[in-house]
């Protein structure tokens, strides 16, 4: 399956609704790591987070048949990461505390893809610091590395108040990192 | 967590290739957003309609202070206030669920559309639309059954009786 490496997600799409649903463990392995970063900084919970993101997957393929092939599917995907983490967390609002910490095992790999390891370890510590309607964008932003306009599919909202709450949350995380 | 990861591919791969989850087909979603549509245009001209229609009951009881007030309460025909806010329901339950809101923000949609409904209902009762409706069709039998039960009068709201005068 190495040859379909550079195939765009869209493309790969295409083949699993008309050909071949193996194709859909390597839209999997693109998106595992970062949706598991993604939904861990929105409920900090490890366990759970697994479960939404396998669930993601199942969800996606499911209602593959929906996405729209014109429109970017890492958004689609977010998007539906982001539902059902948010659907949980109101679930389970007391089980899931917002403050609690939770970091990557020390031999793990996921880091490795960053080159600026340190500093985004420090970026997500004080990102679980700060209200989610921020953190979530920022996240999406210098983490995830988004633009404005699939951060404004995924949220559903629109360019600039993307932009706005990027802004805001860089103001208010500098001060809680400065605070740390 | 690479243990985790495999775990995730590996068990919905699994569950793909033994057929525990399908995908749906493309048919279901075409129906789906035809349904949608079609219940979305339904809802907003019944509800619409339901609110010129609470307007004109009310228009119905004339301008007596104390035993206007009671003769609305007694009179009123609540059941269109159910089914209008029953028809808000469903409409609103049709725009989270088809999450096709583009970009906009749910509750902005929700909004608009409450809005909508209201000021169209209250244009179609300014300019007696709801009235020419009851005169045909099967409103006709559903606002005589609510005038005779109701006691009252086609002749008793001016309006409506130049419209009846009109057919």
């Amino acid at each position: 399956m190495t040859e379909y490496e550079e195939l765009t997600d869209e493309e790969i799409i295409k083949k699993v609704r008309t050909s071949n649903q193996d194709f859909y463990a390597v839209i999997i392995d693109r998106y595992q790591k970062k949706l598991i970063r993604y939904i861990n900084n929105l409920i900090k919970n490890e366990e759970k987070t697994t479960d939404i993101v396998q669930e993601t997957f199942i969800k996606a393929y499911v209602n593959l048949n929906s996405f729209n092939i014109e429109k970017k599917f890492s958004s689609w995907i977010y998007r539906i990461a982001h539902n059902l983490a948010i659907n949980l967390a109101k679930k389970y609002q007391k089980e899931i505390p917002l403050s609690e910490d939770w970091d990557f095992k020390s031999n793990d790999d996921i880091e490795k893809d960053f080159e600026e390891k340190e500093t985004i370890e420090k970026v997500e510590k004080c990102l679980k610091e700060i209200p989610i309607i921020y953190s979530e964008p920022l996240s999406l932003y210098y983490i995830d590395e988004k633009s404005y306009k699939e951060i404004g599919d995924i949220l559903k909202i629109p360019d600039g108040t993307v932009a706005i709450r990027i802004s805001r949350a860089k103001k208010i995380m500098q001060k809680i990192c400065q605070k740390n | 967590m690479s243990k985790e990861l495999k775990n995730i591919k590996d068990s919905v791969m699994n569950q793909i290739h033994g057929g525990e989850v399908k995908m749906k087909p493309k048919i279901y979603f075409i129906i789906g957003s035809i349904l949608t549509f079609i219940g979305l245009i339904s809802t907003v001209i019944f509800s619409t309609f339901l609110v010129g229609l609470i307007k004109f009951s009310l228009r119905t009881h004339g301008p007596m202070g104390q035993y206007r007030f009671d003769e609305i309460i007694s009179n009123f025909p609540w059941w269109t206030t159910i089914l209008a806010i029953f028809g808000l329901i469903i409409g609103i339950w049709l725009i989270r669920r088809y999450d096709f809101s583009y970009k906009k923000n749910p509750l902005i949609i929700i909004f608009v559309f409450i809005i909508t409904i209201i000021i169209g209902g209250l244009i179609i009762d300014t300019f007696g639309l709801n009235e020419r409706l009851i005169q045909r069709g099967p409103m006709k039998t559903m606002m005589g059954n609510y005038n005779k039960g109701n006691n009252i009068q086609n002749n008793q709201g001016l309006k409506f009786k130049i419209y009846q005068n009109n057919f």
